[in-house]
């Protein structure tokens, strides 16, 4: 088989592309009338559907900068962030902008691969206050650098099936005074529904260790990399839950599963504590049938926290050239509030940007919840969680807790034996 | 308790082309009770099943949508949404493309493994050379390692060669294959007689010659099983292109897969018509070499 | 058959190894050595990857120390061990006495019987994690269904229940390998010569003699190639464990193998220096392995 007769070319040499910017050159001088040809190209790295998001922007790029074109490399989830690792790694094939999700900003923030957007001619600082809170704040490193611009993010809501509510006599401020109102309320609808309170025990454990947390505080580990899970704050989190388990309150169901989406279906689940965005995924795919019949409020016991969101970064050992470009994209993405909004129109990507939740027809009724009007709750919730503390150990972190629930719950352990054995576990890597 | 008997030499019962058909000679007794030989047949029988099942499971769900996939008893006759699969298959990927890559680059793929293992292979099973046994060691023991940890070194390799984005960055580096270079090695060892070399060598045969004319076309037999192996690995290999490819045209087709799979909103249908025509190709050449296969393993193996 | 060449073209004999090993060992070299070396390199670093190479930093053997110590890493190493063996001798054992019954028993039916066995060998593992996440699925999956239909049992939550979940990744493993091991054998049967057979059942053995007797003496180079395959492949297992957890290690880590922790030390804990550490420790393990199924088909072969 031929390759270059048959099948396509890839991409062209720089040499080629250098041909192409002096033909394009030449023709540009002698014909000033004419359209140049992109004399450049901003590279940015991005995962579905931040990459959709993107190339949305383009034709309003293209007005600004017609001689700047954009390529949108697309990868799947895990693996952009694993090619992103590789690339910070070697510094090499670093794209101009790279998205990511908030979760790696807190990963990369400290291995200094990443700008400080306070530099000029960046200045993110400037913009600070445009921005909600939190996410800006969370993308501050232990050195104070800014790593990277918030465009979406994802509030903490409380779903709920108001008609299974209903059914067992109550209303969402039943649910919401604290978290073991919320278990009795749930005992009370599986008595007159059989519906559980929640898919998944860990949803809710994940929610009740972060409840309580003060701003910069780390949630497995401190500033000196002290274990914090002996504390009361995890105690009660597993105590409550085991409380759950016990009276059978959850589906013990993998969130995203077949079998979690199916119960959503059935009329199984009664509530949902996730982002924001879990809306869209209820309507789209896990249970449309079920529109009409949620609706949102806050989280129990003033509980603030955030479910995902997605930053854009500028790698430090990317081309020097064009990074005051690949700012003026990302100020475009992130601070122009016809962009934000168009995110959330088009992907459902809720707005980092104060002025964009202030926009008229952002808090339009929305139908999967029956007409209830909910991003003004979520923009209330937003202006109030705080940011907290990465650490390098968060994930196993997670992953190690994770299983001393598990073992609490599926296995009799006692609550005190399992802290004590993953804050052992965690001692042996928190300062690696 | 009667002692292993030996066998006699391989070249008494393999026939001239190098493939073996189950003469009668060479099978054991057919004795036993006719009862059991027909239970032991429904045992093989109910275990084809299973081996298929999966398959048959895939081929179904490819023509069913998302939801219908899901349901409760699952599908088990073809639906009527494989025209909407496709479409949305061919939306998000630039399908026909990767396709496209992938034939190439396993097809690369096996012609370079072939050829350069078969070489090295032949020159370790019959010639002589300073550190022959080190370099032989060297190479099994890069078989003992996970791959997935040079990925980074990988990186660093193929963007100091300019070869990121390229699909020769994916058929050379495995072209060194520790797997190659053993079957080869092995089934030179027990297929090419020495004394066949020699006198070739005497006769005035250049070591080319040599090579391509005499030990090439005994090693027939292993070369069709690397070059099945070597097709398979590559085809379904998706973490070299994750790490070199840097946009989906120029993906190979299982990581363009992939790109339809989300935690939370995977395009089961999309993703499986995908994933049973990605099949298709292997198991066409499986048919083709699959009698080459069991001439190549047996003689590789037996010394 | 000669070939005159001008004798400054004719590659000397001297010469050719060299010549012939070159095209491999060139790509070896540049492919194969770096990453290796590396790798070992990187084993007594401790490195925050997004940082660059330059953040790399010497710690002598605390990566290898602190793998040792490692609860997790021994976890992985016992479930690395309990899935090789449960996957790896019944693959063998079916093997063996399959190849030997299609041997006999097959005559036009047999390549078609050997497509079918070899067919899960050739999927690609996105398509098996589908398949088997869908069939092991607790409510929903046709496992649980064929089982309470054909024994009544309650279904089993084979995903997410630790007890469970290494038998289900065993499954698959064995599923996928069987048809490979049969493949291997029944070749290797073909060697043996017909009258060997004869002679035995003239005197009287009968088939299952014949079996442990003729046939299992006459394969055993190709066994002991089929296990050593199935030791190192083993021993490295990642794709099925990898798929069916979605990248994590099950519940409670019961799934979890080294590969597969090494894979999330490196990626997920972005600890490059550790997980380096721990694939040379798992490299050592397994090398040791091989040597020792060496040894013992060595010993094995008895007086010949």
């Amino acid at each position: 088989m031929s390759a270059s007769s048959t099948l396509p070319r890839g991409p062209r040499t720089s040499a080629t592309t250098r041909r192409t910017v002096l033909a394009a050159g030449l023709a540009a001088a002698v014909a000033p009338g004419v359209r140049a040809a992109p004399a450049r190209t901003l590279t940015v790295a991005a995962f579905p559907l931040v990459d959709q998001i993107v190339k949305d922007a383009i034709p309003q790029w293209s007005q600004r900068h017609p001689d700047v074109a954009i390529n949108v490399v697309m990868r799947q989830y895990d693996d952009h962030h694993t090619a992103m690792t590789t690339a910070l790694s070697t510094a090499v094939y670093l794209p101009d902008v790279m998205a990511l999700e908030a979760s790696y900003v807190g990963k990369f923030s400290d291995g200094g691969g990443l700008s400080d957007l306070r530099q000029p001619p960046y200045d993110i600082g400037r913009n600070r206050s445009r921005f909600v809170a939190y996410a800006y704040d969370q993308a501050i490193n232990r050195k104070g650098q800014v790593v990277a611009a918030p465009t979406d993010i994802g509030p903490g809501t409380m779903l709920y099936r108001q008609d299974l509510l209903e059914r067992a006599g109550l209303v969402s401020s039943d649910l919401q005074p604290s978290w073991d109102a919320y278990i009795d309320a749930g005992i009370r609808i599986k008595k007159a529904t059989g519906a559980n309170l929640i898919g998944n025990v860990r949803t809710f454990k994940d929610l009740m260790i972060r409840s309580g947390l003060k701003k910069g505080q780390g949630l497995y580990f401190d500033s000196d990399s002290n274990v914090l899970v002996d504390t009361p704050r995890f105690h009660r989190a597993f105590e409550l839950s085991l409380r759950m388990r016990r009276n059978h309150l959850e589906g013990h169901l993998e969130t995203w599963s077949n079998e979690w989406a199916e119960a959503f279906r059935r009329n199984m689940t009664a509530t949902e504590l996730g982002g924001s965005w879990m809306v869209g995924q209820l309507a789209n795919w896990v249970a449309p049938g079920t529109k009409g019949l949620w609706r949102a409020a806050q989280l129990p016991e003033a509980t603030w926290v955030s479910y995902g969101g997605t930053y854009y970064a500028i790698p430090r050992d990317s081309d020097p050239a064009r990074k005051a470009l690949a700012w003026e994209l990302i100020e475009m993405m992130t601070l122009d509030p016809s962009r934000q909004f168009a995110a959330l129109q088009t992907q459902d990507a809720f707005p980092a940007l104060l002025e964009a939740q202030d926009a008229p027809g952002f808090d339009e009724p929305l139908e999967f919840l029956g007409g209830q009007r909910a991003r003004e709750l979520w923009r209330e919730a937003a202006r109030r969680i705080t940011a907290t503390a990465i650490h390098k150990q968060d994930k196993f972190a997670e992953d190690a807790v994770n299983d001393a629930l598990d073992s609490v719950l599926d296995n009799g352990v006692g609550i005190r034996q399992a802290l004590t054995d993953v804050a052992r576990l965690l001692e042996l890597r928190a300062r690696r | 308790m009667s002692t292993p008997i030996r066998h006699p030499a391989r070249s008494d019962v393999q026939s001239q082309d190098g493939s073996l058909a189950a003469t009668p000679e060479t099978r054991p007794a057919k004795s036993g009770p006719p009862a059991a030989r027909w239970i032991a047949y429904l045992i093989v029988a109910i275990g084809a099943l299973f081996m298929l099942a999966p398959f048959w499971f895939m081929f179904v769900f490819a023509t069913h949508s998302r939801s219908e996939i899901f349901n409760l008893p699952p599908p088990v006759w073809f639906g009527n949404d494989l025209g909407a699969n496709f479409k949305l298959l061919t939306e998000r990927l630039p399908f026909w493309h990767n396709l496209g890559w992938s034939l190439y680059v396993a097809g690369m793929a096996t012609v370079l493994t072939l050829l350069f293992c078969s070489m090295a292979g032949y020159a370790f099973a019959l010639m002589e050379f300073r550190f022959k046994k080190g370099l032989f060691a060297l190479v099994m023991a890069t078989m003992l390692l996970p791959s997935f940890m040079n990925m980074i070194p990988t990186f660093m390799i193929m963007d100091a060669l300019g070869w990121i984005d390229q699909q020769r960055a994916l058929y050379v580096p495995g072209a060194a294959s520790a797997f190659g270079i053993f079957l080869m090695r092995q089934f030179a060892a027990s297929a090419v007689p020495r004394e066949l070399v020699e006198a070739a060598r005497m006769d005035g045969c250049g070591e080319f010659a040599i090579y391509w004319r005499i030990v090439l076309p005994l090693m027939k037999p292993a070369l069709g099983t690397l070059a099945l192996i070597t097709f398979i690995q590559s085809w379904n290999n998706f973490i070299n292109p994750l790490v070199v490819m840097r946009s989906l045209p120029n993906y190979t087709l299982p990581l363009a897969l992939r790109s339809l799979q989300s935690t939370m909103n995977t395009e089961w249908g999309a993703l499986m018509c995908g994933s049973a025509i990605a099949t298709i190709p292997l198991i066409v050449l499986f048919a083709i070499t699959s009698r080459q296969l069991i001439a190549g393993l047996t003689a590789g193996a037996v010394k | 058959m000669s070939m005159r060449r001008p004798s400054f073209l004719r590659l000397s004999p001297k010469w050719a190894p060299y010549v012939f090993i070159s095209p491999f060992l060139i790509l070896f070299g540049v492919f194969g050595v770096f990453p290796l070396g590396f790798s070992l390199y990187l084993a007594f670093q401790s490195w925050e990857p997004t940082g660059g190479l330059k953040a790399m930093e010497f710690v002598g053997l605390a990566n290898f120390a602190f793998a040792l110590k490692d609860p997790w890493f021994w976890t992985a190493l016992k479930n690395t061990l309990w899935l090789a063996i449960a996957s790896g001798v019944p693959q063998h054992l079916v093997a063996l006495p399959l190849a030997a019954f299609i041997h006999t028993s097959f005559k036009r039916l047999r390549d078609g019987v050997i497509a079918v066995y070899f067919l899960p060998y050739i999927t690609s593992t996105v398509a098996i994690a589908i398949m088997f996440n869908a069939l092991f699925s607790q409510d929903y999956g046709m496992i649980n269904a064929a089982l309470a239909q054909a024994f009544g049992m309650s279904h089993i939550d084979w995903l997410h229940d630790p007890g469970r979940i290494k038998p289900a990744i065993a499954f698959i493993v064995f599923w996928r390998y069987v048809g490979f091991n049969t493949v291997l054998y029944l070749a290797a049967m073909q060697t043996i010569p017909g009258e060997l057979y004869e002679a035995a059942t003239l005197d009287g053995a009968g088939r299952w003699r014949q079996f442990f007797h003729i046939t299992l003496p006459g394969i055993k180079p190709m066994i002991f190639f089929g296990v050593t395959l199935s030791v190192i492949g083993g021993l490295q297992l990642f794709e099925e464990p990898f798929i069916l957890t979605g990248g994590k290690g099950g519940p409670q880590q019961a799934a979890m193998t080294s590969a597969t922790y090494l894979f999330r030390e490196a990626f997920a804990f972005n600890d490059f220096g550790g997980a380096s550490a721990m694939s040379w420790l798992l490299f050592v393990v397994v090398a040791l392995l091989t040597w020792a199924t060496n040894v013992a088909f060595r010993t094995r072969k008895g007086p010949q």
